[in-house]
C-alpha cells in the first residue's frame, strides 16, 4: 500500500478538491482523489481513492476502486473493487476482484473472448 | 526562485497532470495544479497553476496565480499574478494585477493589469520600438550628396527644362548617350527632385 502511494506521487494525480468535467486520456497511471465526470481512457492503471468520485465511462488496463464510481468499467487486465468502494455500472475485464465490504451494482463480464 | 520550491512541494500532495495525459473539458478546484501534459477547455482554480515545460494548456484559465513554463493558447485571468518564465510561450490575453514576463519568454496578446492603461500600452508596444527606429534609419541614405554644387548649378539654370527632360529620360533612358558628361549630371538632378 505504501509503495503504491509512493508510486502515485510520481504520476498524474487529480487532487481531492479538483473537479474535472470532460475527457481524460493518457498513457500513464492516473490517481483520482477528486471528482471526474465524463470519460477516462488510459493505457495504464486508474486508481480511484477513497475520496475519489468518478462519474465516467472508464477504459483502461487496470482499475482499482476504493472510492465511488458510476459508469461502465472496461479494463484489458484487471478490475479491483476494494472494501468501502461503491460502484454502479457494468464491469468488463478478464480478472475482476471484489473485496469484502465493497458495494457493487451492475453486470460483470469476464469473458476474455469478447475482447 | 521560490516558485521552484513551491513547484516541487506542490507536486507532492496536490494535483499533477502527467506528461502523457490529455484532459478535454472543464477542470476546477481549490488546490495547486501542476500540468505536465495537455489540458484543453477551461481551467478554474482558487490557487496556483504551474504549467511546466512539457505542459500545454489550450484553455481559458482563471486562477489566483499562474507560473507558465510551457505553452498556453488562451486567455489567462489571475487574481494575483501571472509569470511567464524564460521557457514560457503564450498566445492570448493576460489579465492580472501583477504580470511578469521574464527575458526569453514568448508572448503575443494583450496584457491588462487592471488599474492602469499604461500596462496595456506597454504590452502592445513591446515589439514596436525596433521597427520605429528602423524606419527613420532608412530615409537618410537617399540624398546622394557628393556632386551637389555642380548639380545645383545645373538644376537652377535648367530648372524649367529639367522636369520635362527627366520625364523623357525616364521613359527612354538610352536617348542621351551622345551627351555622356551632361547625362551623368542630369541623373543626379533627377534623383534629387524625387
Amino acid at each position: 500500500m505504501m509503495e503504491r502511494e509512493a508510486e502515485h506521487m510520481a504520476n498524474t494525480v487529480i487532487g481531492s478538491s479538483i473537479v474535472i468535467d470532460g475527457e481524460i486520456s493518457g498513457e500513464e497511471d492516473l490517481v483520482v482523489q477528486g471528482t471526474v465526470k465524463g470519460k477516462i481512457s488510459l493505457k495504464e492503471s486508474l486508481f480511484v481513492e477513497g475520496s475519489g468520485i468518478v462519474e465516467a465511462d472508464i477504459q483502461t488496463q487496470n482499475v482499482e476502486v476504493a472510492g465511488k464510481v458510476t459508469g461502465n468499467i472496461n479494463a484489458s487486465q484487471k478490475v479491483e473493487l476494494k472494501s468501502d468502494c461503491r460502484v454502479v455500472g457494468d464491469i468488463r475485464a478478464p480478472r475482476i476482484l471484489i473485496a469484502d465490504g465493497a458495494s457493487f451494482k451492475g453486470n460483470v463480464d469476464m469473458d476474455a473472448k469478447g475482447r | 526562485m521560490a516558485t521552484n520550491k513551491e513547484m516541487t512541494g506542490g507536486a507532492a500532495g496536490a494535483t499533477v497532470i502527467g506528461p502523457t495525459i490529455t484532459i478535454n473539458g472543464k477542470l476546477s478546484g481549490d488546490e495547486d495544479l501542476t500540468v505536465r501534459g495537455r489540458v484543453e477547455g477551461e481551467v478554474t482554480l482558487t490557487k496556483t497553476l504551474f504549467l511546466e515545460v512539457s505542459g500545454v494548456v489550450k484553455a481559458n484559465v482563471s486562477v489566483k496565480n499562474a507560473v507558465i513554463s510551457g505553452v498556453v493558447v488562451g486567455n489567462v485571468r489571475a487574481t494575483e499574478s501571472v509569470e511567464l518564465t524564460k521557457e514560457g510561450r503564450m498566445v492570448g490575453d493576460i489579465a492580472a494585477p501583477r504580470v511578469i514576463l521574464v527575458d526569453g519568454a514568448s508572448f503575443r496578446g494583450r496584457i491588462e493589469m487592471g488599474d492602469a492603461s499604461v500596462s496595456r500600452a506597454a504590452g502592445d508596444r513591446v515589439g514596436r520600438p525596433a521597427r520605429v527606429s528602423a524606419r527613420p534609419s532608412a530615409p537618410p541614405p537617399r540624398p546622394p550628396p557628393p556632386p551637389r554644387a555642380e548639380a545645383r548649378g545645373m538644376a537652377n539654370s535648367k530648372s524649367t527644362v529639367t522636369p520635362i527632360l527627366s520625364k523623357m529620360e525616364s521613359k527612354s533612358p538610352p536617348v542621351p548617350p551622345a551627351l555622356a558628361g551632361a547625362g551623368k549630371r542630369k541623373v543626379v538632378v533627377r534623383k534629387r527632385e524625387r
